[in-house]
């Protein structure tokens, strides 16, 4: 069953066109990777799902829902983590977490639950603003997280954090779908980094979708191509820089 | 509960202290007026609180309106300074509640300084003129007079504040109506009911003048008209986003 | 780093500000109306004046009671804030440059942001006393000479105020204060004219030049000659005092954090 599915979406900016036709097919109870360069269109088709900004056409449905029609029954199943961390500065972290909360009619105990899982329990009482690059990530997440969402749409998770955090992030996002059941979207530049964390890839370049799978599908697809296919990295960089070549012949 | 999270966001914003002290500092101008120049006003014919209020409203009135336009300008730059209004987006809430939570918080700071201003005055009427004998029920309504005709002032303004991600364009804006309304000629009844406008009014005035159902009833449709252009507005601003 | 490409550098982060924008438009919402009720300057309520010069006072008024000190003020927190949104003053004061110095350069440009909005203001006063000569047939036009010193006697007498905005901005951290105190400060300067003390309240100054005009151009509405004593010592040692504060805190908080 499809969790999250698209049917030719589009986003333009003018004349520019940051999403073109996008169908993309997010099952249920898998971690879906969003893979592609900077600038590919990721955080706008994240930011149509959480009706930040609205489709130029196309459609698309959460759990079988509608946008606009059911935005706010979308957005009560759907915890997100938006590019830079979005967050009061004025406020500690705790009483950031308390805002979502209460806006979401989560019970009390949620708030400590989500800064453990983040790592952020020892420094809740101090306000965001102070938060070093890391702990403001970890927050955000912790932001997404709380009250246990069965839908998790993370943009670029872990940035900006070190290794050892990025290591704890992957594995925690990589445990969520066995501990309770979520389905999970994740973007990400890297595919080594997707590779590790997720079931299924989506390859996004200029805003169209160059494939849809599992890694799996990707090296065969990858050999069928006569890509390079032993290293997952490469079969991405070689992909990105086909299509890109493909463009330019075209234009 | 939208309101209680909204109280909660300004917490160390600076925006209950800016309330006092503007409510401090509006309520000083009667007190020092009187101290200064007692006998000229004590020789003037008329109510005590009213002559009290014509001398020295417009300026308690223009200190209002600065921490109606500080006020919006602080709650929404703290909604933008780190990105956390994008957070209240994702969020189930309807669309504008956001909004509206900051308006009946800024309602609520203005009435406290309104009450403190008008207590003031009749305070100062009935220090200063031994004669006079002053009702609550006239402190009340002059006060809820004054809110009502700032209500309009409030909408608008706090529609320019999430309009705008930088504060400095919005408060310049703000800063640029109130101005424009002051030197504006004051002779035309259609400029008076403008917002940044109508707080300037007093009820005696208009009383006198038997326009208080005119100046209730617009700035009524004002404030309700401009709380609608908000809502569209949020609807339209998906598309650009 | 030299004061010059100090300088060059502060107008490079004007950029794309619109603050000419926000410069202008009080300027044209301004003297808009007062084309548009030219007709009322012929009507001086008992005060004898000359139509032209009764265009010119209250015209300039409005300027200089709120708009000129409102515009320093959001100038003031629009120099502050491009520093302070993503950290940029850190970014200055971890590169070789006297921070009392930068100080002072951005107090020199928000001066020069001052003379740019006099520069419109002289315009937007001519063209409208040319469309209200037009209108009414009657030629409000003065002498550049005059208007040119009127006003820039105006701006000199704003410096005072300008240092004491500059100084509340880099002490007062919260961008609401320091734009509230001064906006709030604005409010009562009229009253204080009226009073003794006038002389050390800066708020109050460009207002003061301005009626010593009006004085000059209506007898018997104001005092025509401008008290310098001890008015001049006072100013100037008000604008050395917060210029030095200024410089002395700039970037006091980002140093320590």
């Amino acid at each position: 069953m499809n969790m999250i599915e698209t049917q030719n979406l589009c986003k333009a900016y003018g004349d520019f066109t940051a999403v073109s036709d996008l169908n993309l097919h997010i099952q249920k109870g898998r971690v879906y990777g969003f893979l592609g360069p900077n600038g590919a269109g990721k955080s706008t088709t994240m930011k149509m799902f959480l009706g930040l900004t609205n489709p130029t056409s196309g459609s698309f449905q959460i759990d079988g829902k509608h946008y606009p029609a059911d935005r706010v029954a979308i957005l009560k199943e759907v915890g997100s983590f938006i590019e830079a961390p979005a967050f009061y500065g004025n406020l500690s972290g705790e009483e950031n977490l308390e805002i979502i909360r209460r806006i979401l009619g989560l019970p009390k105990s949620s708030v400590r639950e989500a800064l453990e899982l983040v790592g952020l329990t020892q420094f809740r009482k101090r306000a965001a603003k102070k938060y070093s690059l890391g702990m403001k990530q970890r927050l955000g997440l912790a932001g997404a997280l709380i009250g246990r969402p069965p839908i998790l749409i993370l943009d670029e998770p872990t940035n900006g954090l070190d290794p050892v955090g990025i290591h704890e992030i992957r594995t925690l996002i990589r445990s969520l779908p066995k501990q309770y059941d979520c389905t999970v979207l994740v973007s990400s530049h890297l595919l080594s980094e997707v590779e590790l964390m997720a079931d299924d890839i989506g390859i996004l370049n200029h805003g169209r979708l160059l494939f849809e799978g599992t890694a799996n599908d990707l090296k065969i697809r990858a050999r069928d191509e006569g890509y390079p296919t032993d290293n997952l990295e490469e079969i991405f960089l070689a992909m990105i820089d086909e299509d890109n070549r493909k463009r330019g012949a075209g234009q | 509960m939208i309101l209680q999270i909204e109280a909660k966001k300004c917490k160390r914003t600076g925006f209950l202290p800016a309330v006092l002290l503007a409510a401090c500092a509006a309520s000083a101008f009667p007190i020092l007026n009187m101290l200064v120049r007692a006998e000229t006003f004590t020789a003037m014919a008329g109510t005590p609180f009213d002559i009290l209020t014509d001398a020295n409203w417009q300026m308690m009135a223009m200190l209002n309106m600065v921490l109606v336009i500080c006020g919006a300008c602080l709650m929404y730059h703290t909604e933008f300074a780190d990105n956390g209004i994008q957070k209240m987006d994702v969020l189930p809430v309807r669309a504008g509640s956001l909004f509206f939570g900051k308006f009946v918080l800024l309602v609520l700071a203005l009435c406290g300084m309104l009450l403190l201003e008008t207590a003031v005055l009749t305070g100062c009427a009935a220090h200063w003129f031994p004669a006079y004998t002053w009702t609550f029920s006239e402190t009340l309504q002059s006060a809820g007079f004054q809110l009502i005709l700032t209500l309009p002032t409030v909408m608008l303004m706090l529609w320019v504040a999430s309009a705008c991600k930088n504060m400095w364009v919005s408060l310049g804006i703000g800063v640029i109506l109130v101005f424009v309304m002051t030197i504006l000629p004051q002779d035309s009844t259609v400029l008076q009911l403008f917002p940044f406008n109508t707080p300037y009014k007093t009820l005696a005035t208009v009383q006198g003048a038997g326009d208080v159902p005119l100046f209730l009833g617009i700035c009524g449709a004002e404030t309700v008209a401009f709380g609608l252009f908000e809502f569209v507005f949020l609807q339209i601003r998906r598309w650009y986003a | 780093m030299s004061f010059c490409s100090l300088l060059s550098i502060e107008f490079l982060k004007l950029k794309r500000s619109k603050i000419g924008l926000l410069l202008l438009a009080p300027v044209v919402m301004m003297w808009v109306p007062s084309v548009l009720n030219a007709d009322m300057n012929f009507d001086t309520r008992g005060i004898a004046i000359a139509p032209e010069y009764n265009f010119f006072i209250q015209g300039f008024m409005g300027m200089v009671w709120f708009m000129l000190p409102a515009s320093l003020v959001i100038c003031t927190v629009l120099l502050t804030q491009t520093e302070r949104a993503n950290k940029g003053l850190l970014k200055m004061l971890s590169l070789p440059v006297s921070p009392a110095k930068l100080c002072l350069v951005k107090f020199l440009i928000l001066l020069l942001l001052a003379v740019a909005q006099l520069g419109m203001t002289i315009c937007a006063y001519y063209i409208s006393a040319a469309a209200a000569s037009h209108i009414q047939g009657y030629d409000f036009l003065l002498d550049p000479l005059f208007v040119l010193r009127v006003a820039a006697c105006l701006y000199a007498g704003a410096i005072p105020m300008a240092a004491v905005f500059w100084m509340l901005a880099t002490l007062v951290r919260t961008p609401i204060f320091s734009v509230g105190i001064g906006l709030a400060s604005i409010v009562p300067s009229v009253l204080v004219l009226n009073t003794k003390i006038w002389f050390l309240y800066p708020m109050s100054y460009p207002f003061y030049l301005l009626m010593t005009e009006y004085g000059k151009a209506a007898p018997g509405v104001y005092e025509t000659q401008v008290q310098w004593l001890p008015w001049l010592p006072v100013a100037v040692g008000i604008t050395i005092l917060a210029l030095a504060i200024a410089a002395l805190r700039f970037g006091a908080t980002e140093r320590r954090a």
